[in-house]
């Protein structure tokens, strides 16, 4: 018996008092006045009404982060509303714009393809080689649907990465959401053992496309294998080819962003096909925020494996104390251990030292960015709903 | 134009045209050599053998369309059944060098050699007979029709003689093949089953894509 008996208690999160988790979410107040409340910011009522929803949802969720002292499921609430208006939003936007959703090739040729920040990885070759960008899109701000641009969406996506890592795919992915959102639905997974080979495949599409991109001189991924045209924008089907490429993109979708997501209570799409996020993981080498496990509290229960919605936990890397560098750092480990072996940590410092201080660092720096991008997303489509039923 | 004048002129077209030519070798070039083995020669060696055989294909294809006296036709109007079948070849050819690569490495890793296709074992279990997986892909990838290939054909048909022809092609290859020597460099990747099993996946990914290329062009837009 006493070999069961474990040294560290089995406890919850700990939990805030309402005053100091009130003055640890002021921050993000301020930053939510100066992101939608500042003046200038909203051109009528209805963005208004949209920007102060959003501020008050966000706010509300730091807040409830700081006073649980929990991060994965106030996170989730962010995620997933990011994701299911971002389509929204955006298809009402393009409607507006150019009367459909089809990407017409007189749009493509004028560059006004809006840019999403999923083929960065693609251009990075070509633009080295040729100087050429091959999407056919505005460098700078532009007409129509061209929007602030690829320069501007790059400049956002490093600021974000240098900062947070592969925690984008968590706070500033406007895709995710959807299957993350799915994900939750079932209580249990109904398809448990993954082999852990699959892993590898995001890996494996990432180099596919981006020597695909440099030798057809096109972003082969936007063309062939991005499940989320489905649900933004997709190729106009004037031939074989152009409804080839739609039949692809809503068999992806269904498939990695519906019914996977929902069978195995994993972020399907992230996990086994996304080469961003693929990319993305890079960039969790420098990025001083990780997950560490330690080995004296842990007593490998894999809770932590079972409750990632990724696959950057294996018993090799328990076994090793640390995730793989496909961490999304979305929290989910953390909050499930309840002997609090799994910890936020900043590299450098002793693993377990003052982990809610890492976390709460990682937190300001996620939240302001989530607030920033997946914020204005929010608002972008709470106020396509209002501005549809006023 | 004198001869030396001429020649210069292939070669600086080679070289001009490298980076394209890389980029269309690229994917099936690069996950090969990040299936093989680690160190900057033994990557040169691959590389080497990659670069001779597309030099085969090249000179085969010239040597057949001078022949049939069709060499700037097939070049400029070039016939997308043809193309399909190099391209579905191509696909079949990757996708067999893809699983065939590595299967049983089981964490030894660092020793594999060359894959080959048909492949025989001769009755001690060691020698191996065939064609190098990676000769057949150079050799496709030759048959195929990059742009800086077909610049080079139509320039060299404009030649009186077929040998001088050929001298062509072969000068602007090596031009071409300068682009090549620091891609050896990918020997310096540390080799373990997680890079080896991502190249293998993306073999597949790109053979896929191939395969769905030829058939459409073999069956008609």
């Amino acid at each position: 018996m006493a070999a069961n008996v474990h040294p560290w208690p089995l406890t919850g999160p700990v939990q805030r008092g309402v005053g100091r988790s009130i003055l640890l979410t002021l921050p993000i107040v301020l930053w939510s006045l100066l992101m939608f409340g500042r003046p200038g910011a909203h051109d009528d009522l209805k963005t208004g009404l949209a920007g102060g929803i959003t501020a008050l949802f966000m706010i509300a969720l730091f807040f409830m982060m700081m006073r649980t002292g929990t991060t994965y499921r106030w996170r989730r609430w962010f995620f997933v509303s990011v994701g299911v208006l971002f389509p929204i939003g955006f298809i009402h936007q393009i409607m507006v714009t150019r009367g459909t959703m089809g990407i017409p090739i007189e749009e493509m040729i004028a560059g006004r393809t809006p840019f999403c920040f999923l083929p960065t990885p693609l251009l990075i070759l070509p633009a080295a080689l040729t100087r050429t960008i091959i999407f056919p899109g505005s460098i700078l701000p532009g007409k129509g649907m061209a929007g602030g641009g690829i320069a501007a969406m790059i400049g956002i996506w490093l600021a974000i990465t240098l900062v947070i890592g592969k925690g984008w795919c968590s706070y500033a992915c406007f895709f995710g959401g959807i299957e993350e959102g799915v994900a939750a639905i079932p209580k249990r997974a109904k398809i448990r053992n993954i082999d852990p080979r699959w892993h590898y495949l995001p890996w494996a599409v990432l180099l596919a496309m981006v020597l695909l991109s440099l030798a057809l001189f096109e972003p082969a991924y936007c063309m062939w294998l991005c499940p989320f045209k489905a649900v933004s924008e997709y190729v106009a089907a004037r031939n074989t080819v152009g409804l080839i490429q739609n039949a692809i993109f809503i068999v992806l979708f269904a498939a990695l962003v519906i019914v996977l997501p929902f069978l195995t209570k994993k972020r399907t799409q992230c996990s086994f096909l996304c080469p961003f996020g693929a990319f993305q993981s890079l960039f969790n080498k420098i990025s001083v925020f990780d997950v560490r496990i330690d080995r004296e509290k842990c007593h490998t229960c894999v809770l932590c494996q079972n409750a990632c919605p990724n696959m950057p936990l294996t018993k090799e890397s328990i076994a090793k104390g640390e995730a793989l560098m496909s961490c999304m750092k979305c929290g989910a480990c953390v909050d499930v251990c309840a002997r609090h072996a799994v910890s936020w940590h900043i590299k450098g410092t002793d693993v377990g030292l003052k982990p809610e201080r890492a976390r709460l660092m990682f937190l300001y720096g996620a939240w302001a960015m989530a607030m920033m991008f997946g914020g204005s997303i929010i608002a972008q489509g709470l106020a396509t709903i209002i501005g549809a039923f006023a | 134009m004198e001869v030396h004048a001429l020649y210069g002129d292939a070669l600086a077209l080679g070289l001009a045209s490298g980076p394209a030519c890389l980029a269309a070798c690229g994917p099936v070039l690069v996950p090969s050599l990040l299936t093989g083995q680690a160190g900057f020669l033994p990557n040169l060696r691959t590389i080497a053998i990659f670069l001779g055989t597309r030099l085969l294909g090249y000179l085969l294809f010239a040597l057949v369309a001078w022949q049939l006296g069709a060499l700037s036709s097939m070049l400029i109007k070039p016939h997308p059944q043809l193309i399909g079948l190099v391209y579905v070849l191509m696909a079949g050819v990757l996708a067999w060098y893809g699983y065939a690569v590595r299967r049983n490495c089981a964490g030894n890793c660092s020793t594999s050699k060359l894959v080959t296709i048909g492949a025989t074992v001769d009755a001690s279990g060691g020698a191996r007979q065939g064609i190098a997986g990676v000769a057949m892909l150079g050799f496709l990838t030759g048959l195929n029709f990059c742009p800086p290939f077909v610049v080079a054909g139509i320039r060299a048909a404009e030649l009186g003689s077929l040998s001088g022809a050929l001298l062509f092609f072969a000068v602007f290859f090596a031009g071409t093949s300068v682009w090549f020597v620091p891609i050896a460099g990918l020997g310096c990747v540390v080799r373990n089953q997680a890079l080896i099993t991502v190249a293998r996946m993306t073999m597949a990914l790109v053979a896929v894509y191939y395969l769905a290329l030829g058939l459409y062009m073999l069956l008609g837009r």
